[in-house]
Formats: C-alpha cells, structure tokens, sequence
C-alpha cells in the first residue's frame, strides 16, 4: 500500500513524463500547479492518517489523467481557443498583453523587446558583477569550510541562494526581454528527507547550471554595458550636434566641421550646417540600428538564459 | 465504435475550451473575495457525474487561470495558508470584467443561433 506522499510523488512523475516535449517553463509551472492543488486538497478533505491514501486516489481522479492534463497545458500554453480570438474585445486585450513585433526598420522604436534588450543590456554590467562576485564567494568560502561543522550549513545557504538567485534573474528575463520564463519557483519533493533533498541539491544539474550562468554573466555584462554605451554614446552625440553648432553660432566660436585644402566650411557657413544636419541623420540611424541589436541581443539571452535557468 | 468516441471526445474538447474560459472568468467575477484552484475546481466541478461533458477535470482550470491571467483579465497572488502549502489567489481585473460583459453577449447570441437551429427553427 503507498502512503498518500508516494502517491502524489507518483502522478507528479507521471505528470513530468506526459509533458515530455512541452516548454521546460510550462512544465515546472504545470508541476507546481498540480502539486498545490493535491496537497491543498488533501489538507482540506481533512482525511484520517490511515484514509489518505484513499483520499489522495480521490483526488487525483478528480484533478485528471495525467496524460490529460499534460495535454491541456500544452493547448493553453500556444494561444486562446480560436473561437475567443476573433471577438474584438479579446482581440484588444490580447493584443494589449501580448504585444507582437513591431513591423518595418523604424517600427523597433514602439517595440517594448527592444527596450527591454536596451534596458538589460545597460543593467547586466551591474547584475553581473553581483551575480559573479557571489557566485565566487559563495563556491570558496563553501569549498573553505567545509573541513569544519559549520561547512554544511553555509554551503546549503549558498547552494540554495544559487537557485533562488536563478529564479528571480528569470523574472528578470522574462519582464524584460520576453522569453516565457518560470513563474513559480521549481517544485521541490517535500515529502523527502532533508538528506535527499541535500543531495539533489549538490548534484542537481539546476545548481551548478545556475552556477555557470552567474559565472558568465560577468563576462557578458561588460561585452553588453560597453557595446550599448558607447553606440548610444556615439548615436547621441552624433544627433547632437547640429545644436552645438548652433551655441557654437551663437557664441561665435569659429569651428570648422569639414576641412581640406583650401576648403574650410565652418559650422556658420549654410553648407557646414547641412553637414551637421546629416551628422544628426546618420545618428538617428545609428540609435534605430542600435535598437535592432538591443532586441536581437535580448532574444538571444533569454534563449541563453532559458538554457541554463530552466531546468525541468 | 472507438472511433465514434474519439469524435465524441474531440466535440467535447472544441466545445469546452471556450466555455471554460467564459466559466472562470464569471466565477471570478462574482466571487466576493479572491479564491484559490482547489475552490474554484469544486464551484467548477460541483454536480454528479452524469453530466461530465460540461464539467472540467480540475487539474484542466489550472492552464486556463494562467492564460486568463497571461491576458490581463485576472491577476493572482500567492499567500501563505496557516496549514498546508502555500495558496495562489486568484481575482478578476478589470479589463476581465469588461471582457467578461462582452463574452457573455457573444454567449447569449451563440446560445439563441443554436437553440434555434436544433430546434428546427432553419427547416
């Protein structure tokens, strides 16, 4: 006879094995889901210690095949049942949500990804750093205590902060960036001892895959600081400088934005003020091809990020 | 015969996963105070089993909540429950509730066109 604990064990097993193929976020989602509502239901049927196991058969063949309900989150995760989406009403609220990529070279500018990439980019020098930095800490004051009593216990705050850490850049990465992402945190057995728990904890692949991703996130947070402050640096400026021009006019500074040989156009001549002016065009087009890489850089990340995260 | 039943099945599928939908959001509509899955599986599921080709399994409102939720018609919350595992809530918006107006015309209409055709109505 198994107790009400293996049983649920067991359908969420069944569950993870009938999902095989779907989104590895749907699938932690859909773990956590199910595992919420057994025990919830098992807690509040209020079942004797000899009748859980009864209680929890019930239950389960209520909440549905496992095969069932795999195949339900797989339909609801792609989209709305067809039937809803052609009603105006939920047309505007799904296209509020959910917006779609925005169409032409210019249209990046309306494209939330984009400045989502922008925003990432810009702030992954700092997350990195951090990231790294605990990441080092934590792996050598762990590896450095762990001659002592006290090694354990600092290790398992570490090795837990590492997965804790990789749940929340997830929601990072998913606000900003847009790639589905899990929602709730990764579903941990309760019903096994804190041995086993310890164990997976140390040779779960989620751990260490976290760990890697910490690591990296230094490296690439420079590349990404760098490569957008300094397009942006330069796009700016470039935009920029048909108004330095005109202070420059107005404070009567000579200054010569094109010269060779005998041809000297300052920024008060009409002809150097055009080539200002098209200095600023070319900025604006440097700002929008910059847009681009931010959104590309931001899709390639959260794949990245999907990877090594995610790990059901 | 089997084949008989799978197209029963795939009926009943196509039929359900709008309804549901339209279900949810009404009981979270009406519902005075946020509710969690586990109750809103028994609103949903109440009733005998003779009637299983409108009820859910329970384990199916969950995908439904989330894409409600993915839409912005509801929104959720996890709390703390003084026993047991931890509950996530779940409320109408009101950008659902406005959806939920415009759903149920679409319903009333849907309703009356096949009303009428099964009962003859187009003969």
């Amino acid at each position: 006879m198994r107790t009400a604990d293996e049983l649920i064990r067991f359908y969420l097993q069944d569950l993870k094995s009938a999902l095989r193929g779907a989104d590895k976020a749907t699938v932690q989602d859909a773990l956590a889901d199910a595992e919420e509502h057994l025990r919830t239901a098992l807690e509040s049927e209020g079942a004797e210690k000899e009748a859980e196991a009864e209680a929890v058969q019930a239950i389960i063949s209520e909440y549905g095949e496992a095969d069932e309900i795999a195949q339900a989150y797989k339909n609801w995760e792609v989209s709305l049942p067809p039937a809803l989406v052609a009603t105006p009403a939920a047309r505007r609220v799904i296209s509020g949500a959910n917006p779609k990529s925005y169409p032409g070279f210019f249209g990046v500018f309306a494209d939330p990804k984009a400045w989502g990439g922008l925003v990432f980019m810009l702030i992954s020098l700092v997350t990195g750093i951090l990231y790294f930095t605990w990441a080092v800490t934590g792996l050598s004051v762990s590896l450095g205590v762990m001659v002592l009593i006290i090694g354990i216990p600092v290790a398992i705050v570490f090795l837990l902060s590492f997965r804790g850490i990789a749940f929340l850049e997830g929601r990072l990465v998913e606000a900003l960036l847009g790639e589905r992402m899990p929602r709730r945190a990764s579903f941990t057995d309760s019903s096994l001892s804190w041995k086993e728990r310890l164990k997976i904890l140390l040779t779960g692949k989620a751990t260490w895959l976290s760990w890697i991703y910490m690591m990296l996130m230094l490296p690439l947070g420079i590349i990404y600081f760098t490569v957008m402050v300094t397009l942006l640096a330069v796009s700016i400026s470039f935009m920029a400088t048909p108004i330095g021009a005109i202070v420059m006019m107005a404070k009567d500074i000579p200054f010569d934005i094109f010269s060779s040989g005998d041809m000297v156009w300052t920024v008060s001549d009409p002809v150097g003020f055009m080539l200002t002016l098209l200095i600023a065009v070319l900025g604006f087009l440097i700002g929008t091809c910059t847009m681009h890489i931010a959104r590309w850089i931001g899709k390639v990340h959260g794949k990245f990020a999907k990877a090594l995260l995610v790990s059901e | 015969m089997v084949e008989i039943q799978e197209t029963h099945k795939k009926f009943q599928k196509e039929l359900s996963s709008g309804t549901v939908s339209l279900a949810l959001l009404s009981i979270l509509t009406q519902a005075k105070e946020p509710l969690y899955g586990y109750q809103i599986g028994k609103l949903v599921g109440a009733g005998d089993d003779d009637t299983a080709g409108v009820m859910v399994k329970q384990g199916a409102i969950y995908p439904v909540l989330r894409s409600l939720e993915n839409q912005g018609l509801l929104s959720s919350e996890r709390e703390m429950s003084d026993s047991g595992p931890p509950r996530r809530y779940y409320q109408a918006t009101e950008t659902g509730q406005d959806a939920l107006k415009s759903w149920t015309g679409i319903w009333q209409e849907t309703k009356t066109f096949v009303d009428n055709v099964l009962g003859g109505d187009y003969q």
